[in-house]
């Protein structure tokens, strides 16, 4: 009797894990993830400056929807909008909605599209023809107009009058906790289907590192991860996701007019470009994970990179300095909340040391806001700028905007048509040095063994529509 | 300066002197103390600070022993050695240096580059340039040295360890920074310490105390202190004086501290404060004034009471003495005091009774002695007119045996010769009762000038007789009224005239002088006659005395008499064979109430 009921409890126990493994390959409706945000996010308006826009769009992104899309090809794909087509060479532009509604049920329409764009770019003139398409008529040619749209600040965005934002996205706003807590409902009515999971609660500020010493690391579902934490995670077998190295790492020589800074002797910015060793910076401090950098855009997403020196070269950089004559020492800031950013600044002043330049950092916690930088008692500072698409030209004209590039640059980016146009672009935003370029590294997220369908695209960007999350009914 | 004023001024400067000298030598063994003490002091807290360096020292080498000997280190090193990518290796100081309590943590591929840094990993691949440039062996004890940062160079106490990897030396340089070590000093009230940290390249600063706090030190007044330990690789002291609105004084000790390869990256500096000292010096000399003050009061006030003791028995008989010389010799003072003073007031007394005595047993011999001259100028006197008076007489007897004819005529001559000599008799007893009854002068203002001219004027006749005439010559300055009866003075220049023409019976030259001095007038008459002996001067005015034949001696002593009670003088002076003069000095007419 007794072994007969010992039989049937191993029966039933084999059934039972049998059955779990069948559910577990495949989506399921419920649960709640857990994500960890090393940066704190103050508002999710796309259009409020961030100290952290990249962090502000990855939520932002499952709340407010753009008209179009970049897939992992770098092709713009449908979004809001169903169809677009071209008109008068590039200049006029006719759109197609789909039919969606935003988070309180109202329906999506070309008057609350246009009101939506109307509040990015004024000089733009947007029509509505009927109740699903609109004309944006734009100042001069842009044939990338789709693949800006992608762009989160032109995210679609009904705003009312108490100051709410509402989106059209999968996900709605529960909880809102300013820097610390974000709760996203899922959107039941969502265009594209209700998504799997039934929230998704983002924690900002925190670190892995402190999860690990709180060892509730199994409660989360998904961490950023700094580079320097990606070796023991390996070591461990955890699963981290890696994108393509697009973040770019630059030093940005500040404006001398924003503020009563001293102008910088260019051959003094040259040296410092020229003593840089990217290679050692990726080679050791990166261990491999990144690329030296020479432009603005990637090598993998332009193939144009190599035109742009990235090599190191003391004795050039020693000349300079010494045509530079008497030289102050520099000042460099960073983002002291990233680790990574403290070491690059931290080699760049050795490498410049090398050349006889003093190169003395410091670290500040609003480096990466425009306001922040007017404020900084800087001569320079090492910006970490995210590969906003994955199209060049829209790449392009992001990071023309968080650098405040001459608004005849912006104009050029967008008329172009051409590879050619763009290099000329980005040498001209280069040659006088007031930009260099240090390396470029990868986004890094960690991920519990049970999430699924966790999408990533080369530059970093999250794509969580078939997300789903393990054992979570 | 009187006896009583040298007496204090005496007391006082030797009560000052005294108090000055023993509070120098306070002050000297105070200060003596203090340098003792504060050297004791220093002593402990350098001991301190190097009991505090070796543990700091042996803990370094504890730690960079402990990370050589790990096996994970050794396996590093071993992987190195095979080839391994050095860049795999960058972070792995950093978790050794913790573990360690390590501030720096350097491992060094065999030709000094940096394949980890703890305090800088940005430096990998760079070469540590101070450990290339030395040539001297590795030390294996700990040393200090400076280290570059990304904030700068900082002085830390490092140890090196060499592991082995295949034949090749890896080194392991681990330290921790030195101002660590100075917050473990316990150090003491009115001490302070602090360390000069001296790179070789760049501005030395101050490792220790806050800046702009009280321990910290101001760098410039102790740059030369610093300087000639660092280089004379000796230690030094030095007082410094630290400026501001009270300025204070303090002992700085520099110490070297020594370095890899003999080099002195370092001076430990040790400030003993010296306000305690020089409060108590303050304080001491305060007292010492307020002591030498009351001291000097007290002492003043004590000695001019024995002083007083002293000095008055002498001030006594020094007014005693004045008295004497004013001749008042019946002068007694107080011989009760003590001592010497009593015995000199004893002698003095007895001095002055005994001259008394011999003052009175003089004036009665010298009363005998002019009674004997008044006899004897009397009885020369008589006796001349009384010698014809017998003979006339005599003569008249013998005449009574003569002829009545020869008698008469014999008794008229003798009648005349009587009548003679009696009226002769009768001058010389008007002259004698003239001399007693001198008046007493009716004092007015006089001129003197005048008085001379007219007495001049008088005995023109006489100074032009024939065949010897005198000459007069009349030197009379401005002078004021003189208090003076005229005809008294008058008769007195006439005695002086009359006795000059009889000094001169072959005629010579008169010269009358006046002038006038601060409170008197001078006459002065001089004559060109034979002159006179000292010892004639001497006795020329004594009553009777004379050194003609037919004086009677009492002019001159009238002229005495009269001028001593105008209130002044009179004195001849002479030489012989050249002439004799005779000074009058009478008062000014100023205060008639004085001459009363």
């Amino acid at each position: 009797m007794r072994r007969t009921l010992l039989l049937l409890a191993v029966i039933t126990n084999l059934l039972a894990a049998s059955s779990a493994c069948l559910a577990e390959s495949r989506p399921r409706y419920g649960g709640s993830m857990r994500i960890l945000l090393r940066h704190k996010v103050t508002s999710l308006d796309p259009l409020v400056e961030s100290d952290d826009p990249a962090t502000r769009d990855r939520i932002a992104g499952l709340m407010f929807e753009t008209l179009t899309q970049i897939d992992s090809e770098g092709h713009a794909r449908a979004k809001l909008a169903s169809a677009w087509q071209a008109e008068a060479g590039n200049r006029v532009w006719v759109f197609t909605l789909r039919q969606a509604s935003f988070h309180d049920h109202s329906e999506i329409n070309s008057a609350s599209v246009a009101a939506s764009l109307r509040s990015v770019s004024p000089d733009w003139k947007i029509t509505a023809n009927s109740q699903q398409t609109f004309t944006i008529e734009t100042p001069g040619p842009e044939p990338h107009l789709p693949e800006l749209l992608a762009l989160p600040r032109y995210a679609i965005i009904k705003r009312l009058p108490d100051g709410v934002i509402l989106g059209t996205g999968p996900y709605t706003l529960a909880e809102w906790q300013t820097g610390e807590h974000v709760l996203l409902a899922a959107n039941d009515d969502y265009w594209g289907g209700r998504p799997f999971p039934d929230s998704i609660d983002f924690r900002m500020g925190l670190s892995l590192r402190e999860h690990l010493l709180e060892r509730n690391l199994t409660l989360d579902h998904a961490t950023e991860v700094g580079l320097d934490q990606l070796r023991p995670l390996e070591q461990a077998g955890q699963t981290v996701l890696l994108s393509r190295p697009a973040d770019l790492l630059l030093v940005c020589f500040l404006d001398p007019g924003a503020k009563p800074r001293r102008a910088v002797d260019p051959r003094l910015r040259e040296a410092l470009s020229s003593a840089i060793n990217r290679a050692t910076i990726n080679n050791v401090l990166l261990q491999r994970k990144g690329a030296p950098a020479g432009g603005l855009l990637p090598q993998w997403l332009t193939g144009w990179e190599f035109l742009f020196p990235a090599s190191q070269d003391i004795e050039r950089a020693r000349r300079l300095r010494a045509d530079a004559g008497t030289a102050q020492p520099l000042s460099l800031a960073y983002d002291s909340s990233d680790p990574v950013m403290k070491m690059v600044a931290e080699r760049v002043a050795v490498d410049a040391r090398e050349a006889g330049i003093l190169v003395q950092t410091f670290g500040d916690l609003h480096s990466n806001s425009k306001s922040g930088q007017a404020a900084l008692n800087a001569d320079a500072i090492l910006l970490r700028l995210t590969l906003g698409s994955l199209d060049a030209t829209a790449a392009l004209a992001e990071l023309a905007d968080e650098l405040a590039l001459p608004a005849d640059t912006v104009s050029a980016i967008v008329k172009a048509s051409h590879p050619e146009e763009l290099v000329e672009i980005e040498r001209s935003a280069l040659a006088d040095y007031r930009l260099i370029p240090v390396v470029r590294l990868p986004q890094a997220l960690w991920l519990n063994s049970n999430v699924h369908e966790w999408q990533q695209l080369p530059n970093g960007e999250w794509r969580l529509d078939q997300l789903w999350v393990e054992g979570s009914r | 300066m009187l006896l009583r004023t040298r007496l204090l001024l005496l007391v006082s400067l030797s009560i000052a002197v005294s108090v000055g000298a023993v509070t120098w030598l306070i002050e000297a063994r105070t200060h003596e103390s203090f340098r003792q003490t504060e050297e004791e002091r220093t002593n402990a807290l350098v001991s301190q600070f190097r009991h505090e360096f070796d543990h700091e020292g042996e803990e370094i080498t504890r730690g960079v022993d402990a990370v050589a000997a790990s096996e994970n280190m050794l396996r590093t090193v071993l992987e190195l050695a095979n080839g391994a990518d050095p860049a795999t290796y960058v972070s792995e100081s950093a978790g050794y240096a913790t573990a360690q309590r390590l501030d720096f943590l350097d491992l060094l591929a065999p030709d000094g580059t940096i394949i980890s840094s703890a305090h800088w990993p940005a430096r990998f691949g760079y070469k540590q340039r101070w450990f290339l440039d030395q040539s001297a062996p590795i030390p294996q004890q700990p040393f200090l040295q400076h280290i570059e940062t990304s904030e700068g160079s900082t002085l830390a106490m490092l140890c090196v360890r060499t592991i082995q990897g295949h034949g090749n030396s890896y080194y392991l340089v681990g330290g921790r920074k030195l101002d660590a070590v100075l917050p473990a000093l316990s150090t003491p009230s009115g001490l302070r310490a602090s360390i000069y940290s001296s790179p070789g390249n760049g501005a030395g600063e101050m490792l220790g105390a806050e800046k702009d706090s009280k321990d910290s030190f101001d760098t410039a007044p102790l740059m030369p202190l610093v300087q000639k330990v660092l280089s004379q690789h000796s230690d030094t002291s030095s007082t410094v004086t630290w400026g501001g609105s009270q300025p204070r004084q303090e002992i700085v000790h520099a110490i070297a501290l020594p370095g890899y390869a003999g080099q002195v990256p370092a001076v430990l500096l040790v400030g003993n404060s010296l306000e305690q000292e020089v409060a108590l010096e303050h304080r001491i000399r305060d007292i010492s004034l307020l002591i030498a003050s009351v001291s000097v009061i007290l002492g003043i006030i004590v000695s001019a009471f024995v002083a007083g003791r002293i000095s008055q028995p002498v001030q006594d008989l020094a007014a005693a003495t004045e008295r004497i010389g004013q001749g008042n010799w019946d002068v007694h003072v107080d011989a009760s005091a003590s001592g010497e003073i009593g015995k000199l007031a004893s002698a003095f007394n007895h001095m002055t009774q005994e001259l008394t005595a011999q003052r009175e047993r003089l004036v009665q011999s010298e009363r005998v002695a002019a009674w004997r001259e008044l006899a004897r100028r009397l009885a020369h006197e008589l006796k001349n007119p009384l010698f014809p008076l017998q003979i006339t007489v005599e003569n008249l007897l013998r005449a009574r045996q003569i002829g009545p004819q020869e008698f008469d005529e014999v008794f008229r001559e003798s009648t005349s010769t009587l009548l003679a000599e009696i009226a002769n008799l009768k001058t010389i007893i008007g002259r004698f009762s003239d001399f007693s009854k001198m008046p007493a002068p009716e004092l007015q203002s006089a001129d003197l000038n005048s008085i001379v001219s007219g007495v001049v004027q008088l005995f023109q006749g006489q100074f032009s007789r024939e065949p010897v005439p005198v000459r007069s010559e009349l030197r009379l300055e401005n002078v004021p009224p003189v208090a003076a009866d005229p005809v008294l003075i008058r008769r007195v220049i006439e005695n002086l005239v009359l006795n000059a023409i009889d000094a001169m019976p072959q005629g010579g030259k008169l010269t009358f002088r006046t002038r006038a001095t601060e409170k008197s007038a001078v006459f002065e008459l001089s004559d060109t006659g034979a002159g006179l002996t000292p010892e004639e001067c001497e006795r020329l005015f004594t009553p009777y005395y004379t050194t003609k034949q037919h004086g009677t001696g009492l002019g001159l002593a009238i002229a005495q008499s009269v001028i001593s009670d105008h209130h002044g003088a009179i004195s001849v002076s002479s030489k012989k064979n050249e002439g004799t003069t005779f000074h009058i000095e009478l008062p000014l007419w100023e205060n008639p109430a004085s001459f009363s």
